[in-house]
């Protein structure tokens, strides 16, 4: 909402500086957002004085004149208007000043003429449409004198942001109630002279309401025999201060008390309305109706019409029709101020994607009483600029009239609410001054009713805040509070679970750092396009209603989509070697969630480029597999949790190895490098792309609830023997490790791999792993080793197909 | 075998030794020679091994004799060690370069955004609040009607939101998790719900998902003075102890009072100025926003059937990203979720 500083001391006498003006309302919940001055443009615009106008020598239609703007010598200006001449006062332009349109003056010669400036006409200066010929200014004002001065213009307009709940400050009126209130000034209403005569009104047309809930008020008048015309410059140029186009007298005036009082006006060109009568009532299902912007809308059965004897000719509160505006030739009109529902206006602007200041205006409440005021003010204004005659009397209907609302307010309660110490005095002063009526019930409670325009006082509370704000929150102390827990129940189990969950994923993201991952944040919205592309897009996958653009069309069932994204986004940028982690939630459609979706915390690695952070003194070798699944192995190791299996499986499409993690038998994600292609048609990475996904819920449930608790280690020496397994491609290490495992060798007490070697040309493979022997009660003699080795050796011949060494 | 045989014995033990020591070159050897000469099976012990053979009276000098020896030959041996060692830091230094990069590993980094949040949630737990969390796909009841945003309400115009369906949204604020908390707990309660929300809103200062962290303390007698205390203790901590506080009265349908808190310009310090120029962070104005909040709505109380006469409390809810920005002078939000690893790198210390 604009506040013009000129139109608000029409209100209310101001005179502290702007910046305190500005402070206050902040501190009121006002927010100030900014200070403009919508007349910028025209800063560098003088007064000039016509002395002398002659027409130019060699063009008929150019005059040249000698113009004083203040110098000690005229200037000489060629001018092409038709209507300049000597005596008159102008709007020049000097040189080195530039048109609002851009336009620089500058000293030139125009066939042959010296011309030192420019004479504007309005619409040069932005200031009309007009541009039939120069602007002519008042006689009184002084040459040399800025133009903004002489025409007096608002050059100081705030911006405030308005909350919801404010709807009585989206008007001049409402600013300076507040204005008054907080630096104590008087407030006067708006003056004005209404002239009524003739018919009444209300038996030129009657109001019928068949959507009492919808409209509690509808109430008109009627002027006849006006005159559309532009309006006068004091009322163009406050309209342009405050951001609108000006229109004509007529739409002016509604425009202007709008902004004024807050309530929102409708003129109809009464000759094109039908039956004598106004009906106020719903919308029939797929109804059209041409709006005046032209728009023909289709209507729903719980929008608001006005409709006249035969037809509909305004989408109530929103917007007029096109079959009823005024025109220029317009001479009759009935002047609509009506109370709409607030949400049914919303719903109906909403589903139409049609918004206005209007409609704005009705959403947030208008002050039922109050609009009378307004209407009878635009009355009287539009009769003393475009003429005519007001009929007696306003037609009404008020099905539901307004009724005051009553609030017990216990000012203890506010004392300890806010912590302010203010006595019951103190706050029955400030709700005086905001307007409401107080009456002390006993000396514990103060009966107060709020004024009709502050629809958001409904409450106690609500009137707690209003002592708050005008005592200013910042005479409150800081103080900590004391925090007590709710008794150890059930309940509150669930806060700690919580919070313990919470943890396990912040850990998680302290090992993936030390492990060398920097964290990415990626959006949770993916395309179901790129998720088609990856063979993601399954039935599960649940799509945005309204996503900002197809890239974000679907929420992401996995992490990958991000992940490989950032791949794309670093290696165009010229940045290698990548190691991401991103630790978010994944989305699943699930019909028995009370939400419909399933999410689960997800970790994503991935790793591209090279192994390690620089050549020498490692080596330079890409990252593999194993490189990948020892991050992992080394992740559930730190968690107190054994080794997953990883073993061939169903993982995702786009993936070339694609590698399945258990654990206790459950699935807890994947391990596997991006199909080549995919990667690098896609993602723009020529080399091996590794990216595992891990489900952290199941994760933090198998290893949460495990306690650490200290074993004595055996104390007698091992005894370590190594022994090398040819094996062909079908025996995988895991195998050994079982048969090992389930050998029931009694001192055996751990195996370690050795060394892996492949024979050039040959499919098999030479694992050597080195098993340690150790007994817990006694120290072992080579000769019980030996045997033990021997038998371990027999068994794994017996259970796989290798063999040993020649 | 006389005691004079064997001192003279050890002598041509000691002279051997000695000479031996002389030509060795390389520290690698010395441990051959030790044992040659001082092992289990070398030149001394063999020769003690024949002590018994001595009359009895001479055994008691001629062993003390053969200690003095094995001493000798040890300080030798130690200062000989010593020699080498100096003399082949002396030979090597032409080979050893200490500057050489170590053998370094990758070093990773959290991203801001969770730098900051663990931050803040760590501030909180410390003065007893509990952490909790809660869906991002959210029913309507949830994220609005709950928190006394009807629809059709204007409110709701606050918040521009992105839908599943008519009745699931993705949360515009983390706010859903004051009534889940207290539908499943009775007051007292003290919690902070960190998490990812969502608007459809793309621009230069909005991402359609970014980071918040809602706070909610629950119980008798809480006023605003709790939690303009609760605030001002979570600016300090953040920023620095010299940080300004200002609450203005505000609007959000699920508080009353509400406010919007503004902490002095972390950057210009709360001058309008940084050096002559104005600063940009602030507009000048000395003050940047930070967070709202404001005293639970009895309403919202009502919803939960907690009796709003009985309990009080008050509800903070605070942009991530932006405490982020402030933190680290990040000056654009689309840095957060480009995941360019030049800007990711340089969290790597914190």
């Amino acid at each position: 909402m604009f506040l013009s500083i000129n139109w608000l001391k029409e209100f209310t006498p101001y005179t502290g500086s702007l910046d305190e003006l500005a402070h206050q309302l902040t501190m009121l919940g006002l927010e100030v957002e900014e200070v403009l001055n919508p007349f910028a443009h025209l800063e560098p615009f003088l007064v000039g004085h016509v002395l002398d106008c002659s027409p130019h020598q060699n063009a008929d239609s150019l005059s040249c004149c000698q113009v004083d703007i203040g110098g000690e010598t005229p200037v000489a200006v060629v001018c092409g208007a038709p209507n300049v001449a000597a005596g008159q006062k102008v709007a020049v332009a000097p040189v080195g000043s530039s048109l609002p349109g851009g336009m620089k003056i500058k000293k030139a010669k125009i066939r042959g003429a010296l011309s030192q400036g420019m004479i504007c006409s309005e619409k040069e200066l932005e200031l009309s449409e007009d541009h039939s010929g120069i602007m002519v200014l008042d006689p009184k004002c002084t040459p040399g004198t800025g133009l903004l001065q002489a025409l007096n213009l608002d050059t100081v307009v705030l911006d405030i942001g308005i909350t919801p709940n404010r709807a009585d400050c989206l008007s001049i009126l409402g600013l300076a109630r507040e204005v008054a209130a907080a630096f104590d000034l008087p407030l006067h209403l708006p003056e004005f002279q209404l002239q009524e005569e003739g018919e009444a009104c209300s038996s030129l047309i009657r109001i019928q309401i068949d959507a009492p809930e919808l409209c509690p008020l509808y109430q008109a008048r009627i002027i006849q025999g006006l005159s559309i015309r532009p309006s006068p410059a004091w009322m163009r140029y406050r309209l342009l201060s405050m951001g609108l186009r000006p229109i004509n007298n007529v739409v002016d005036v509604s425009n202007y008390v709008m902004l004024e009082l807050g309530q929102p006006l409708h003129a109809f060109d009464r000759s094109l309305l039908e039956g004598g009568v106004i009906r106020v009532g719903c919308a029939a299902d797929g109804q059209k109706f041409t709006t005046l912007d032209n728009q023909e809308r289709v209507l729903g059965s719980g929008d608001l019409l006005i409709q006249d004897g035969v037809k509909p000719v305004a989408l109530a509160g929103v917007m007029g029709g096109a079959n009823s505006e005024i025109n220029a030739h317009s001479t009759d009109l009935l002047l609509e101020s009506a109370v709409f529902d607030p949400g049914n206006t919303r719903r109906t602007g909403r589903s139409l994607g049609l918004s206005s200041e209007s409609a704005y205006r009705f959403e947030r409440g208008v002050d039922q009483p109050g609009s009378t005021f307004a209407l009878d003010r635009a009355a009287g204004l539009i009769q003393s600029l475009a003429g005519g005659r007001i009929c007696t009397g306003r037609a009404v209907s008020e099905p539901r009239p307004w009724t005051p609302r009553v609030v017990d307010f216990r000012p203890k309660r506010a004392q300890s609410l806010l912590a302010l110490s203010t006595d019951a005095a103190a706050s029955q002063k400030v709700l005086e001054n905001i307007g409401c009526g107080v009456r002390p019930l006993h000396d514990k409670t103060l009966r107060v009713t709020p004024p009709s325009y502050r629809l958001d006082l409904e409450r106690e509370v609500d009137l707690i805040e209003e002592i708050g704000r005008f005592h200013g929150f910042e005479r409150i102390e800081a103080a900590l509070p004391r925090i007590r827990k709710s008794p150890l129940d059930a309940d509150a189990q669930v806060l700690g679970a919580s919070l313990a969950s919470h943890e396990f994923l912040n850990r998680t993201k302290t090992w993936a750092q030390g492990q060398g991952y920097a964290e990415a944040v990626n959006y949770s919205f993916c395309s179901r396009q790129e998720l088609e592309s990856l063979g993601l897009a399954d039935e599960g996958i649940i799509p945005v209603h309204n996503p900002l653009s197809a890239e974000q069309d679907s929420m992401r069932p996995a992490l990958a989509p991000g992940l490989l994204r950032n791949v794309r986004t670093n290696l165009d940028q010229g940045n290698q070697n990548l190691r991401f982690f991103e630790i978010a939630r994944v989305f699943q459609h699930d019909p028995r969630s009370e939400t419909t979706a399933r999410e689960a915390n997800r970790l994503g690695l991935l790793c591209h480029g090279r192994r390690n952070p620089s050549f020498w003194p490692w080596t330079d070798e890409a990252v593999s597999y194993l490189d990948l699944k020892g991050a992992i192995e080394h992740f559930f190791l730190s968690l107190g949790l054994e080794p997953a299996r990883f073993s061939p499986g169903d993982a995702p499409q786009y993936c070339r190895s694609r590698i399945r993690m258990t654990l206790r038998g459950e699935d807890i994600g994947f391990l596997g490098r991006v199909q080549p292609g995919i990667a690098k048609d896609l993602y723009h990475a020529r080399t091996p792309v590794w990216i595992s996904e891990i489900d952290l819920d199941v994760l933090y449930r198998l290893s949460r609830g495990q306690s650490v608790v200290y074993r004595p280690w055996v104390k007698f020496p091992p005894v370590q023997r190594d022994i090398t397994l040819i094996c062909p491609p079908e025996v995988s290490y895991s195998q050994i490790q079982d048969v090992i495992a389930a050998s029931n060798i009694p001192a055996q007490e751990s195996i370690s791999l050795q060394d892996v070697y492949q024979p050039d040309q040959s499919f098999e493979c030479n694992l050597t792993l080195r098993i340690t022997y150790r007994h817990h009660k006694k120290t072992l003699t080579d000769k019980e080793v030996d045997k033990q080795h021997f038998e371990l050796g027999k068994k794994l011949l017996k259970a796989l197909p290798v063999r040993f060494p020649a | 075998m006389t005691g004079e045989d064997f001192a003279g014995r050890l002598e041509a033990i000691e002279r051997d030794f000695a000479r031996a020591l002389e030509r060795l070159e390389r520290e690698a050897d010395l441990e051959a020679l030790r044992v040659a000469y001082l092992g289990r099976k070398g030149s001394l012990a063999q020769l003690m091994s024949s002590l018994p053979e001595l009359p009895a009276e001479q055994r008691p000098a001629a062993g003390k004799r053969a200690n003095e020896c094995k001493k000798t030959l040890l300080d030798l041996l130690s200062a000989k060690q010593d020699a080498l060692q100096a003399g082949g830091q002396t030979a090597d230094r032409s080979r050893f370069d200490a500057t050489l990069p170590g053998r370094r590993d990758w070093i990773g980094s959290k991203h801001p955004v969770t730098l900051v949040l663990d931050e803040i949630c760590a501030a909180f737990t410390a003065i007893g609040f509990d952490v909790v969390t809660g869906p991002e796909i959210e029913n309507d009841f949830y994220n609005f009607e709950a928190l006394n945003i009807p629809r059709e309400h204007p409110a709701r115009d606050m918040q521009d939101t992105l839908y599943i369906s008519d009745s699931i949204v993705l949360r515009t604020h983390t706010s859903p998790l004051q009534i889940r908390t207290m539908e499943t707990s009775p007051p007292p309660l003290a919690v902070i719900a960190p998490g990812k929300v969502y608007r459809r809103d793309a621009d230069l200062t909005h991402t359609p998902m970014f980071h918040q962290i809602e706070g909610l303390l629950v119980d008798e007698e809480v006023s605003m003075a709790d939690l303009r205390g609760t605030l001002t203790y979570f600016v300090r901590t953040i920023f620095s102890k010299k940080t300004r506080v200002r609450f203005r009265p505000s609007y959000f349908p699920f508080t009353e009072p509400s406010a919007e808190v503004d902490i002095s310009c972390v950057i210009c310090r709360g001058t309008g100025f940084c050096g002559a120029d104005p600063c940009r962070v602030c507009k000048q104005t000395g003050w940047v926003e930070i967070l709202g909040c404001g005293m639970v709505d009895p309403a919202v109380f009502e919803k939960v059937d907690y009796d709003p006469e009985r309990w009080t409390g008050f509800a903070f809810g605070l942009g991530v990203e932006r405490v982020a920005m402030l933190k680290y002078c990040i000056d654009d939000l689309r840095l957060f979720f480009e995941n360019d690893v030049r800007f990711l790198n340089q969290f790597q210390a914190c």
